[in-house]
């Protein structure tokens, strides 16, 4: 029988938001716990190389804040980067949402199978999510390159820091406001007919950046945006007036509050919902083809579908096709900057699973290797999969952008198509080789999860972007060539990944290797 | 360590030794299966059963002492080797998003097995409960279907040497049943069967002779009825500490 509240108690209202607070209170602190147990599986060799990365990198970010500022260019060149500053603030946070939204809501601090012996609550996973944000190197690039433009527009001066501190606060913002994004989609996606109305916004979205290029009034909306007013308290900052720059860093660090905020509720609500997509597909039926005709047909029908049968990995594919193509798109990338594209996408599919490529059979591994097939026509299923699977999504990528990128003469069109050959072999050898090298047991059945723990999946793309862009510059240069320069070039390049495929397949022949990658994936 | 049966072994391990960097995890086996027996491999967790099962099945090279089945070195002969044995590993076993169905089409591809075999595999689901589970992706199966699926896998293409890895492990009664009588099967058409196990009761009722492991060694070779009962079970007790 319910009873009034006595005039001792507080008021039901009152105790749940104790509660409500307590409990976030404790999710905060259980962050730190969560970050330490992490760390822990880090040992040896991996925790010197840890060290050495995290070092590097933020004696990098030092280096990319502080020495644009000394640059000695004209005026005219500074105030072009001062103007495009607000749109590329733009950039970071579309590129963050779409990263976090891709990947189910960012990427988990602690894996799901680990996770679940745990009371780790939504607010936890979400702070989480966010301290995991930044070890993407996409992320990283544009870090840098805000934090350089900002220090190149300001220039040597004792300001620089104020300067700097709207920018930094702002990649604090924009990741957070990201992540509220990325729950919401998720949310959306895991409600009533939510895959469907995920793909309508994203069409729809689509369409109506399609609408602002063609219209011409992308750079208008674009010059319109709020962020302008980031780069006013930039300005403020570096001027040294310092009341309408504490505003703007105020005003920053609120927004910032409150998205957090938000994005732990939203993480909540979708904690709340199954995963429809992923849960029917797990139960799905499929029809039965005819047996196989060839041991190598058998085998590549079973790596196809570890892959085209994932949510995660079909959804990080369609992103990785579309995105790219859509910026060239925009940007009316002509056909030397097209041929940057390839090793972006190649690399980007590698790094959802070919990095670490025999974890697609998980707990499978075991039986798949005490079947009767030489090991080395199991390598080579493996990296036809994986190459076929770049080469769709390259060439997805480069028709999209060849629509806006100028006269298809034969040397351009030649200089491309071989670049996007070149760097899609060069990115499976690589793939393979780490596969082999440094096995990972994960389970990609979530589409937060990574093929290799995040800090090593650092290390993976900026050595992938490094190697690919330069090839892409290489085959960029091609365009401007005779078409037979494209060719010629190929040859050493292709014959050199072929090289390291070769001993990658040795490698994987050997059966102590392929025993110690086996037990570690399937473990 | 008396020899229980009498008829040339299929399996014969003569010092199996396996070392995982600092870990010996397996160290010095020896142990034999005859044709048309079945073997119980028992003992605490750690005690080397399942290395020395996958060190049978071909997955891991040992790194000392002879292995031989049906004659062949394993070391020398491993694809030959894994074309005579059926193996259920101790977890998993199943490729994620494949399904049982397409998990049989490539085992019977890669075995050679003959037109027909189909019949025999949906026997084998029918038999274990997987009928309805055929073409149903194995990344949403239970963890019983799971096992259940695994021993399908090991003993459909019926091979001389018949690998089970913990196959009771989580499996409803019904499953065990189904298990049993391909041991029962396998045994039959002369096969050699090793069963590792936890479950003594079961191991003493699927099994002639047991392997009681210890630290990576053999403590114990005995027959399985010596293990059956409270008696055997203060005997197994006494053998784990």
């Amino acid at each position: 029988m319910p009873t009034a509240v006595s005039s001792t108690e507080a008021p039901p209202s009152a105790s749940r938001r104790t509660s409500w607070l307590r409990e976030q209170r404790r999710a905060v602190g259980d962050v730190g716990p969560l970050l330490r147990f992490r760390a822990a599986s880090v040992r040896g060799r991996s925790r010197t190389a840890l060290v050495l990365v995290t070092s590097t990198m933020l004696a990098l970010t030092v280096v990319a804040a502080w020495f644009p500022a000394f640059l000695p260019e004209g005026d005219e060149r500074r105030s072009d980067v001062l103007l495009l500053l607000p749109s590329g603030y733009v950039g970071v946070l579309v590129i963050a949402m779409i990263s976090a939204a891709a990947s189910g809501g960012g990427r988990e601090l602690l894996p799901r199978e680990q996770g679940v012996a745990y009371p780790v609550s939504a607010t936890t996973d979400h702070l989480g999510a966010l301290l995991m944000a930044p070890l993407n190197i996409a992320w990283i690039v544009q870090a840098w390159t805000l934090l350089g433009a900002t220090a190149y527009v300001v220039g040597p001066r004792w300001t620089l820091p104020l300067a700097l501190a709207p920018t930094l606060i702002w990649l604090a913002a924009a990741t957070a406001i990201a992540q509220v994004a990325a729950w919401t989609i998720e949310w959306i996606r895991r409600g009533y007919r939510g895959v469907l109305t995920v793909r309508l916004i994203t069409i729809a979205l689509a369409l109506g950046l399609g609408l602002l290029i063609v219209t011409d009034n992308l750079v208008k909306v674009l010059d319109k945006s709020p962020t302008v007013r980031i780069l006013f308290g930039v300005l403020y900052g570096a001027d040294a007036q310092v009341w309408p720059w504490l505003q703007v860093v105020a005003a920053l660090l609120a927004i910032t509050l409150v998205a957090v905020s938000l994005g732990a509720i939203a993480a909540g609500a979708v904690v709340r919902r199954p995963a429809r997509d992923e849960l029917r597909e797990e139960s799905s039926v499929r029809e039965a083809r005819g047996n196989p005709t060839s041991d190598f047909v058998a085998l590549l029908r079973t790596d196809r579908v570890a892959i085209w049968r994932s949510v995660p990995l079909r959804r990080g594919l369609a992103v990785l096709a579309l995105l790219p193509g859509l910026v060239a798109l925009a940007g009316g990338l002509d056909w030397l900057m097209l041929s940057i594209l390839p090793g972006l996408v190649a690399s980007g599919g590698a790094l959802l699973f070919g990095v670490n490529a025999w974890c697609l059979d998980g707990r499978g591994a075991l039986w798949r290797d005490s079947v009767p097939v030489s090991p080395r026509l199991g390598f080579a299923s493996r990296a036809v999969v994986l190459m076929e699977v770049l080469l769709l999504v390259t060439t997805l990528t480069l028709l999209m952008g060849a629509v806006r990128a100028g006269e298809p003469t034969l040397s351009r069109v030649l200089a491309v198509v071989c670049c996007g050959i070149v760097v899609t072999i060069q990115v499976v050898a690589t793939a393979l080789r780490w596969s082999v090298k440094a096995p990972f047991a994960v389970d990609l059945r979530s589409a937060r999860a990574t093929p290799a723990p995040p800090v090593v999946m650092v290390g993976y793309s900026a050595r992938l972007a490094f190697s690919t862009t330069l090839t892409g510059m290489v085959f960029g240069v091609a365009t401007f060539a005779p078409w037979y320069w494209s060719l010629l070039l190929s040859v050493p390049f292709v014959l050199f990944s072929t090289r390291k495929l070769i001993s990658t397949s040795n490698a994987w022949a050997d059966p102590e290797t392929r025993s110690r990658v086996v037990a570690t994936v399937a473990s | 360590m008396s020899q229980v049966s009498s008829t040339a072994p299929l399996v014969d391990v003569d010092a199996l030794w396996v070392r995982f960097g600092p870990v010996d995890a397996v160290q010095g086996i020896d142990l034999s299966v005859p044709a048309g027996t079945a073997t119980a491999l028992l003992g605490r967790n750690g005690a080397g059963k399942s290395t020395t099962m996958r060190v049978l099945a071909g997955v891991i090279p040992p790194t000392g002492g002879l292995v031989r089945v049906a004659g062949l070195d394993i070391r020398q002969d491993t694809l030959a080797v894994k074309r005579l044995t059926g193996y259920c590993p101790d977890v998993g076993g199943l490729v994620p998003r494949a399904t049982p169905w397409e998990h049989l089409q490539l085992a019977a591809r890669l075995r050679r097995m003959e037109v027909g075999w189909e019949a025999r595999a949906r026997d084998m689901l029918e038999r274990f409960d997987l009928g309805a589970a055929t073409h149903r992706v194995t990344a949403g199966f239970s963890h019983g279907m799971g096992r259940r699926m695994s021993v399908i896998l090991a003993a459909f293409h019926k091979p001389k040497v018949l690998l089970l890895d913990e196959p009771f492990d989580g499996v409803d009664p019904l499953g065990v049943e189904a298990t049993m009588e391909v041991i029962a099967d396998a045994r039959a058409e002369g096969a050699a069967v090793l069963v590792s196990t936890h479950l003594r009761e079961l191991a003493v009722e699927a099994c002639q002779d047991t392997y009681v492991l210890r630290g990576g060694q053999a403590v114990a070779q005995l027959p399985a009825a010596q293990m059956s009962g409270e008696e055997g079970a203060r005997a197994y007790r006494s053998l784990l500490d």
